[in-house]
């Protein structure tokens, strides 16, 4: 992934921003003390081009770009402003004074205008920038913070001291007006004009690595958590992240670093294959859904839509989870779960997988809101659609990986014994499920993924035993047939009562849906790199192979200490050969 | 046309003896009267009545925003006689138009303020107490008016308005007229700005007039006009600014046989700015004004022309038999303006910024109509256009 700024078309031609910047000037009521339009009559941005930094993207697509990026400007670039400035101080003193109780005076307050050249150069500036580009509404970029840090204002009168520092000062204040409030309208307007070669004119222009056809319009993990916090872990405030966001409907943008997006990747991942297990986050407050305007948007996105491996190994649980309740429908999940081994190693799988997610977990607090989801049925419909029918794994396929966590999210060699149960059963069911809905189009997400309602006032016993706490004596007891690994992943997750109670299936389906398709740049360089990883260690597991008979035996132990390098000897089942 | 209000604070001065045309502030009253009226902005309907002759109340409404009004009280210790009807009052004291002044009074004596009953002093200072609050802005002026002495006058003005930069702003005013000569020293709490005016009028003075011989040669030339000089001078205390104005003035006064004239000249020596205006009453219902301003610094230059014209309709029937009638034959009117259908006043200046105004006495009512025009804005010809309607009992 590259970032192309184009610096020098910006500088070549500013006729057009002269003319935003003139009327962004003389558009606010001005002081009394300026008695004329102010006109920018010089404006040169300079060779110099800011220096960027990526803080984190939090939103990339062909179409649609969000970042946050820390901008130092050492330029040359200069600005002459010219205007009329009324010289006498009774004058502009009497201006404000309600004629009721002015002094009235007779010629004391007469006028002399004073033609003033004001040249600001040696601009510094120093600051977060966010900028949204969308291809439809343009470029928002915001300062986060006073971006100015110093400049040199010359103008006519240089050579009164006085004057020269009342301008120095005024003009900063205005300027820091100008870079907070009014530079962002001035640049979003700009960019609309642009608007058909928004790509070009405007500095971001992303292009990728590898091949393009895999860009999809994605939005990870658009369910944005209320309180998003940039890379340095500063909170970014409600008003601006919602500030952020191009499209009105879709208030609440996730603004999410990478450590995040996989935190949440492994989370769901443990939700779709109803395993019981939970990365407790600890200090986290699971309140709610995805916000389902970003998730509509994302979803329907179709016909690029080529699923990347990270979606693939979401679907394959997403499909695995499928299986398991359209079997469910018929037996109780306990039962389901109990007689089949192949479902607790991928759900042993999934609890290593987010056990390691949660391992990797920063320390600092997170809220995570997952909130607003209305269209589920329709999400998870869509969802279902697309991830059903793939081969649950695809080992060339899911040979693209994630880069910089992969001590996080491990994928560990899993035990040979487990591996041709988890491939060999699954398929079936999987393709039961797919081969299901046509015939009834309300089915899927119900067989994918029961909604809430069913999963709460389902007249089978054991389902609201699995969203409550009273269920642990349950899920011992019927761990008893499990090996011991399921049974400590089971009574691990009824401790976190929290996200029990949050565990309904619909949130879990629009998330699928979510991540089913976001099959997006980011994802792929992530998968590029780490598949490269996975593939090492899959070689290496299968050298190892041979040994291993016994994989609940093998995990035992581990497990029962609730070891996570235990459970890194599992994989999910994406990433296995 | 003058506020009703601002009517009875005129009539308080006229009871009080006090001059409000020996001021510096008033050195230019006529061109300013000519050349800056207010046109009024949109609709404005006002009905007042001096209910005692100490007590006037008013009410106020127009349309400038969505509907505003005011409401307003005034308070007179001193019973005002003038007549505040509006439809017998006298126009020329609602029209400002060209000032004729007239010779310069002698200040009351002290002692002739003095009233005792019983050995002791029992008058009183005469007072003047004005209020007015601005609706839904909830603005308030307020006016505290006293007469210290018969040459002395203090005057505190106070505006309170949330939109102000402290809330508010007072100006304190203390006036002195001695006839010959008039000082001011104000104070406002807006920047704490000090300030100081002063006037001198050349000639004879007013107070030693009538004990000293008429000579034989003031008899033979009366004195048919007046030179005033004057000066003023500010300084704010907060700001550290200050403004500097100097004057003069030229006006014929009552014994010139001529058509009355009135020259001035101001001169701002900080700001370069000078400023020179003749106005001239050219007949009983006409008075014209010019100004001419320079400012050596910047070169810069602006010139003002305006005009006041009271239309009188004409009684064809009988003015043949009017024509007959002996010279010092009175007629009987009702009002002396009663023939007066209205007065129209326009100004224009050297970008064709025209202003018009027509006021006049329908009825019982007193109308002013206005409008402001840009001639250079061709898509905005009308700057403003308003009507103002007052009632008065």
């Amino acid at each position: 992934m590259a970032f192309n700024f184009n610096w020098s078309p910006l500088g070549a031609d500013t006729t057009n921003a002269r003319h935003m910047l003139t009327a962004a000037l003389n558009k606010s009521p001005k002081p009394p003390i300026i008695v004329d339009d102010i006109i920018v009559t010089d404006l040169n941005l300079g060779t110099t081009p800011p220096s960027l930094e990526i803080l984190e993207i939090g939103d990339l697509a062909e179409d649609r770009f969000r970042g946050v990026f820390r901008m130092e400007y050492k330029g040359d670039g200069r600005m002459t402003l010219s205007t009329r400035v009324q010289a006498n101080p009774l004058k502009t003193y009497l201006s404000t004074t309600p004629e009721f109780a002015s002094p009235e005076p007779l010629a004391a307050s007469a006028g002399l205008t004073i033609p003033l050249q004001i040249t600001l150069s040696e601009i510094r500036l120093s600051g977060f920038v966010i900028l949204v580009f969308s291809k439809q509404k343009g470029v928002t970029l915001v300062f986060r913070n006073d971006p100015l840090e110093s400049l040199k204002v010359s103008s006519t009168f240089d050579s009164i001291p006085f004057v020269r520092d009342y301008l120095q000062k005024e003009i900063e204040g205005q300027l820091r007006v100008l870079f907070m409030e009014d530079l962002p309208a001035i640049i979003h307007r700009l960019s609309l004009r642009f608007a058909p070669e928004c790509q070009e004119e405007l500095e971001t222009e992303e292009r990728l690595d590898g091949s393009n056809d895999a860009t999809v319009p994605i939005d990870p993990l658009s369910t944005a958590p209320q309180d998003a916090v940039d890379a340095f872990g500063h909170p970014l405030d409600q008003a601006r992240i919602s500030a952020l966001s191009l499209d009105p409907t879709a208030e609440i943008h996730a603004s999410f670093s990478e450590k995040n997006l996989l935190h949440m990747a492994a989370l769901i991942e443990t939700q779709r294959t109803l395993a019981l297990f939970t990365p407790s986050l600890r200090d986290a407050l699971y309140r709610a859904w995805a916000g389902q305007m970003d998730r509509l948007e994302s979803g329907t996105a179709p016909p690029a839509l080529t699923l990347s491996s990270l979606s693939r190994i979401q679907s394959t649980f997403g499909s695995v989870k499928s299986n398991t309740s359209s079997v469910a429908s018929g037996s109780t999940g306990r039962d389901t779960q109990g007689s089949r081994p192949t479902i607790v190693s991928n759900l042993s799988s999934a609890g290593g997988l987010s056990a390691g997610a949660n391992r990797a977990r920063k320390p600092k607090k997170r809220v995570v809101d997952l909130r607003k989801n209305k269209d589920d049925a329709q999400s998870s419909g869509l969802s279902s659609e697309r991830n059903t029918p793939l081969p649950s794994a695809n080992v060339s396929d899911s040979a693209s990986t994630i880069p910089e966590e992969r001590e996080d999210l491990i994928t560990p060699p899993p035990s040979p014994a487990t591996r041709p149960l988890r491939f060999e059963t699954p398929r079936p069911t999987l393709d039961a499920a797919a081969r299901s809905r046509p015939s009834d189009p309300s089915a899927p997400p119900a067989s994918l993924l029961p909604p809430p309602a069913f999963l709460s006032s389902a007249p089978k016993p054991s389902k609201p035993k699995h969203k409550t706490d009273n269920s642990k004596p349950e899920m011992r007891r019927s761990s008893t047939a499990r090996p011991p690994l399921s049974h400590s992943r089971l009574t691990q997750q009824t401790t976190s009562p929290l996200f029990l109670r949050s565990l309904s299936s619909d949130k879990v389906a629009t998330l699928s849906s979510v991540d089913s398709t976001s099959g997006g740049i980011l994802e792929q360089a992530w998968m590029h790199k780490m598949a490269q990883e996975i593939a090492k260690k899959v070689q290496r597991e299968k050298d190892r192979a041979a040994g291993a008979t016994g994989a609940e035996r093998a995990w035992g132990p581990a497990d029962a200490d609730d070891d996570d390098e235990g459970e890194e000897g599992d994989a999910p089942p994406a990433y296995v050969a | 046309m003058l506020d009703f209000m601002e009517n009875v604070q005129n009539a308080f001065y006229e009871a009080s003896h006090w001059n409000l045309d020996n001021s510096y502030g008033a050195l230019n009253a006529t061109a300013r009267a000519l050349l800056e009226f207010q046109t009024p902005k949109g609709l404005k309907l006002q009905i007042s009545s001096l209910a005692a002759p100490n007590f006037a109340t008013s009410y106020a409404i127009g349309n400038v925003g969505v509907v505003d009004g005011s409401v307003s009280y005034l308070y007179s210790s001193l019973p005002l006689q003038r007549k505040l009807k509006s439809s017998d009052l006298d126009l020329h004291h609602v029209i400002r138009g060209y000032r004729h002044l007239q010779e310069l009074r002698r200040p009351d004596e002290n002692w002739w303020w003095e009233v005792w009953h019983n050995g002791k002093r029992i008058d009183r200072k005469d007072t003047l107490l004005y209020g007015r609050i601005f609706l839904p802005q909830s603005r308030l002026d307020a006016l505290y008016l006293r007469r210290l002495s018969p040459t002395q006058q203090l005057r505190v003005a106070a505006v309170s308005d949330s939109s102000l930069k402290n809330g508010g702003t007072i100006l304190t005013l203390l006036q002195n007229d001695f006839g010959k000569y008039s000082t001011e020293y104000m104070y406002s709490t807006d920047s704490a700005l000090l300030g100081v005016r002063g006037l001198y009028n050349f000639g004879a003075d007013p107070r030693t007039g009538p004990t000293e011989p008429i000579t034989v040669q003031q008899i033979a030339e009366p004195i048919h006009g007046r030179f005033s000089a004057g000066a003023e001078l500010y300084y704010g205390l907060l700001n550290k600014s200050g403004g500097i104005s100097t004057g003069l003035r030229f006006t014929t006064l009552p014994n010139h046989t001529g058509f009355p004239y009135t020259m001035t000249l101001t001169l701002n020596p900080l700001m370069g700015n000078l400023s020179s205006t003749y106005s001239v009453k050219a007949g009983p219902n006409l008075a014209l004004c010019s100004r001419f301003d320079f400012n050596f610094y910047s070169y810069e230059s602006e010139m003002q022309v305006g005009c006041e014209l009271w239309r009188r309709r004409r009684n064809t029937d009988v003015e043949w038999a009017v024509k007959r009638l002996r010279p010092d034959w009175e007629r009987r009117t009702v009002a002396p303006d009663d023939d007066v259908t209205g007065i129209l006043k326009a100004r224009v200046d050297q970008d064709w910024r025209i202003g018009l105004l027509w006021e006049g006495r329908i009825k019982e009512l007193l109308f002013t109509l206005g409008a402001s025009v840009d001639l250079k804005k061709r898509d905005q010809i009308f700057r403003a256009v308003g009507i103002e309607l007052q009632y008065s009992s």
